[in-house]
């Protein structure tokens, strides 16, 4: 394969930069080739992308359920082990453990969905990245690799559509 | 009022003997408001001194009280109730036990008993809010350290060695004089019989100059106990009857 | 016939109420990174009075919290005004007070975000930050509450070696995994959209001991599509999940309450009646922090505008007259008779040594802002907003007072009946307002307090089109 090059182009806003993807989609690359960085989230069909696929909400449902494992434990298993009589109520009661469980369900659902979060993006990760800090002043950034004999027309390409600049991007601490 | 009206019991533990093991009749007819059960219970079980200014607060740590109620107050028709001696009332279904957070308030089957374990108590005090009857009291400062209250050097003879001296943040309250119930138990066991009716009993029973506590087994149809609440069933009564926490105490009222 | 009566024509015409849209904050978008500088410079831009403020609210603090409650701990909680029967007191209702004041955060931050109030979008952090501290301040009230408070892990249900778990039949327990449940998620969800705008203080520090700082907090955070997927699926379900644990934790507060077989407490309206008094405190207090920020933040008079503090007065509105129907439901029930000890509370509580306070939890829950909140010029005024807030929040300390220390005077046994009077819980009670606003005050020196990337979304959704004769706004749904 030949080698490829990253390049960075910076729009101004959404308009310019989803007529600059589909400039691309339509020389040769690939969805997977290209990706879009931006300062406040733009939905995937305004920027004619394929919807991102995210595993937070099926992690927080398995923090969910073990939020019932734990609140079932807590509100039945400890007497279970250690039956205690107070007032006359029932060792294993049933109002009480609606309240714990849900507590415990909800506590379940949000800890794994913040979770799921880190672990889907691959939070904390200080390692060098392609950025630059004017993404987060609003402008959009549209991240690609083509070929590296080839920029010289993806780079006219984005420029005729409204790229402000296109450039090769490096990694850098951010 | 008589209590030959059987009402549903609406509780899950319906395997337990409701009459339960100890219980109290207490004769308010017979009661002069003397005192002396008071005293005899602090001397008892360690009830500590609060001092002149927290007790006027109302912080005075008394497990029994006799409480002077009025009918009415106008002159001059004033007439007093009469004397009422209130501890704890044992219930059945304590109200205490179910909020305490740290299992420090529990209920001991064996005995029927609400048990105060003073080492697991953290000091919420919801239990003592939770009490219909207001028996309970808490240790609002060290009043048994003799650090800070140089007058318990001396007095520190009178305490009993089979009760425990409680710390600051602890709640405390009527045993039914667990240790008497214990230390016969024990010898009963050793010999190898059950306890005997009036083979002991408890502090406040034993200092009353009018016999008008009794106290002793609820499950022996023969017990004093048994037989006094017996006597007049017109005149017996429990305290906050309609809450239904099922108390092990009787109280006889009303004229003979 | 010239003599026709026109009553009409003699009003003066209604001012123009249509106010221009373009007044609006989403319809007055500024360029990205001009919002980006005016939020980085009002948080590091501190004038001298701040730092003076900040120094003797530390002093409150340390004097407080740091030797009036070591006091405590260590001569126990007779230094307290509590007695027999009165054994909760003013830690309680500061504990409650706080709850409550911790619920306007997630309501602004959750339920706006739900029902896609835009107006929201400028105060969600600010209110978010309030949940946070004033949760820290109910946790220390209810230590300062606790007789052994160095035994209080016995109440955590962790292994141990003592062979007995805490009792999951007590209010006390659900109350501590309601709280700790409520504070972990709403200081999660305060993180979640904080991430995107530490990203920016990130990119635009140079250095000095916040660079690291803001480094380390954006996890590395950029943008990508990939990132803001997981970010805003994380921050929706925390919106909808948040909203029931919510309502779920006051009510659980409530139920310390209610669980109990005393006079007064034992009412089954507590539930709601306590989390709708919570949103009644907390909406006051968003209105009164808003106003500070307002008056006393660079460039935040862009971002606050008129038509924020129009909304959380709507609300505050709203929720006054949903708690005087609670409160109205309360009262009326011992008031009608039938149960001797509940009548003989209420008539303590409104004829005796204490009354005043009682009438005047009313006037200022009900009377201050019925009487002021239906005026929309009133509502955008943000200094009459806060007054009023200030009083309703002073009402709602008083419904906690007059529920906790008045309501445990009276119980079933008259031979007890003592009146409750603070003592040191006066000076604690200090100490944790102290503390709430000083955290407030150095959070904002660290953390921005607008969430920019919010702002910006709202105003590209919002547009301003023609139809027929007027110019309205219109908002475009772009999630």
């Amino acid at each position: 394969m030949s080698e490829t090059i990253t390049l960075l182009a910076m729009f101004k806003d959404f308009e310019p930069a989803s007529e600059g993807i589909e400039k691309l989609q339509e020389m040769g690359l690939t969805d997977d080739d290209m990706n879009v960085i931006s300062g406040i989230p733009i939905k995937n069909t305004i920027l004619g992308r394929p919807p991102a696929i995210t595993y937070v909400s099926r992690i927080g449902f398995m923090g969910a359920l073990m939020g019932v494992a734990l609140g079932i434990f807590l509100i039945y298993g400890i007497p279970y082990l250690y039956p205690l009589l107070v007032g006359g109520q029932a060792i294993f009661p049933v109002p009480q453990g609606l309240i714990i469980t849900f507590e415990m369900t909800m506590l379940g659902l949000m800890g794994f969905s913040f979770i799921g979060m880190f672990v889907d993006s691959g939070f904390p990760s200080y390692t060098p990245k392609e950025y630059t800090p004017e993404i987060s002043d609003g402008k959009v950034a549209l991240l690609f690799s083509c070929p590296t004999g080839e920029q010289e027309k993806f780079v006219d390409a984005l420029k005729n559509s409204g790229a402000e600049s296109v450039a090769p991007v490096e990694a850098r601490q951010l | 009022m008589t209590t030959n009206i059987e009402l549903p019991v609406f509780t899950n533990n319906s395997e337990v003997e409701l009459q339960g093991k100890w219980g109290m009749v207490v004769d308010q007819d017979l009661c002069t408001g003397c005192q002396a059960c008071v005293a005899a219970c602090s001397m008892e079980n360690n009830v500590p001194f609060v001092g002149e200014e927290d007790a006027g607060y109302g912080r005075a740590m008394h497990w029994i009280r006799i409480e002077r109620l009025w009918d009415n107050t106008t002159f001059p028709g004033v007439k007093m109730t009469s004397y009422q001696p209130t501890m704890c009332q044992q219930c059945h279904n304590a109200p205490c036990e179910p909020v305490c957070p740290v299992y420090a308030s529990v209920h001991s089957q064996s005995e029927d008993l609400n048990l105060q374990v003073y080492n697991r108590c953290v000091g919420t005090r919801y239990c003592g809010n939770n009490c219909p009857y207001q028996v309970r009291a808490f240790n609002w400062r060290d009043y048994t350290d003799a650090r800070t209250r140089p007058y318990l050097t001396v007095l520190q003879n009178q305490l009993n060695p089979d009760v425990t001296v409680r710390r600051r943040s602890v709640m405390e309250k009527c045993t039914f004089c667990i240790q008497r119930i214990h230390g016969a138990e024990d010898k009963a066991k050793s010999e190898g019989r059950e306890i005997r009716d009036g083979e002991f009993t408890s502090a406040c029973a034993q200092a009353c100059p009018a016999n008008a506590i009794t106290f002793g087994r609820l499950d022996d149809p023969q017990s004093a106990v048994n037989k006094a609440a017996a006597a007049s069933p017109s005149r017996s009564r429990h305290l906050l009857d309609e809450l239904q926490t099922m108390p092990r105490v009787t109280y006889l009222t009303g004229g003979v | 016939m010239a003599s026709y009566a026109k009553p009409l024509a003699r009003r003066k015409p209604h001012a123009q109420e249509h106010e221009d849209p373009r007044e609006l904050l989403m319809h007055d978008p500024l360029p990205r990174g001009q919002m980006n500088a005016m939020v980085m410079e009002s948080m590091h831009e501190t004038t001298p009075i701040f730092w003076v403020v900040a120094a003797i609210l530390a002093v409150i603090v340390v004097y407080t919290l740091g030797y009036d409650w070591y006091v405590v701990i260590m001569q126990g909680q007779g230094v307290t005004g509590e007695l027999r029967p009165d054994y909760w007191g003013v830690f309680l209702v500061n504990t409650v007070f706080w709850i409550g004041i911790s619920h306007a955060g997630t309501f602004i931050s959750a339920i706006l975000r739900v029902l896609k109030i835009e107006s929201r979008r400028p105060f969600t952090r600010a209110a978010e930050l309030m949940t946070t501290f004033g949760l820290v301040q109910a946790g220390l009230s209810i230590f300062m509450h606790l007789g052994r408070v160095w035994l209080v892990y016995w109440m955590f249900p962790i292994p141990n070696e003592r062979t007995i778990w805490p009792d999951f039949h007590s209010p006390l327990m659900w109350d501590l995994m309601a709280i700790t449940t409520y504070l972990l998620c709403s200081t999660m969800y305060l993180f979640l959209p904080l991430i995107p705008d530490l990203a920016m203080s990130r990119d635009r520090t140079e250095s000095g001991w916040l660079k690291p700082f803001y480094k380390i907090l954006a996890l590395g955070f950029r943008g990508t599509e990939g990132e803001w997927k997981n970010l805003t699926t994380a921050m929706n379900i925390f919106a909808f999940a948040i909203i029931p644990v919510m309502f779920s934790v006051h009510t659980i507060v409530s139920w310390d309450f209610a669980m109990a077989t005393r006079p007064g407490w034992s009412s089954t309206v507590f539930g709601p009646y306590f989390v709708i008094g919570a949103l009644h405190s907390g909406m006051a207090a968003v209105a009164i922090v808003l106003f500070l920020l307002r008056s006393t933040m660079k460039h935040y008079k862009y971002f606050l505008r008129p038509e924020a503090f129009n909304t959380i007065g709507m609300l505050m509105l709203l929720v006054s007259m949903a708690w005087a129907y609670f409160y109205f439901n309360d009262y009326i029930v011992p008031w009608y008779g039938g149960n001797k000890w509940d009548k003989i509370l209420q008539e303590y509580t409104e004829k005796g040594p204490l009354g005043y306070l009682w009438f005047t939890m009313l006037f200022v829950n009900i009377v201050v802002p019925w009487a002021t909140l239906w005026n929309k010029k009133w509502r955008e005024t943000p200094w009459l907003l806060a007054i009023v807030g200030f009083l309703i929040n002073i009402g709602m300390y008083l419904e906690r007072y007059i529920i906790i220390p008045v309501g445990v005077t009276i119980n079933r046994m008259p031979f007890t009946w003592r009146q409750y009077y603070p003592r040191i819980e006066i000076p604690l009670t200090i100490g944790t307002f102290s503390l709430f606003l000083l955290l407030y005050m150095l959070a904002s020196r660290v953390i921005p307090l607008i969430p920019v990337w919010e702002v910006q979304e709202g105003q590209e959704a919002h547009m301003i089109r023609k139809m027929g004769k007027a110019e309205v706004s219109t908002l475009s749904d772009m999630e």
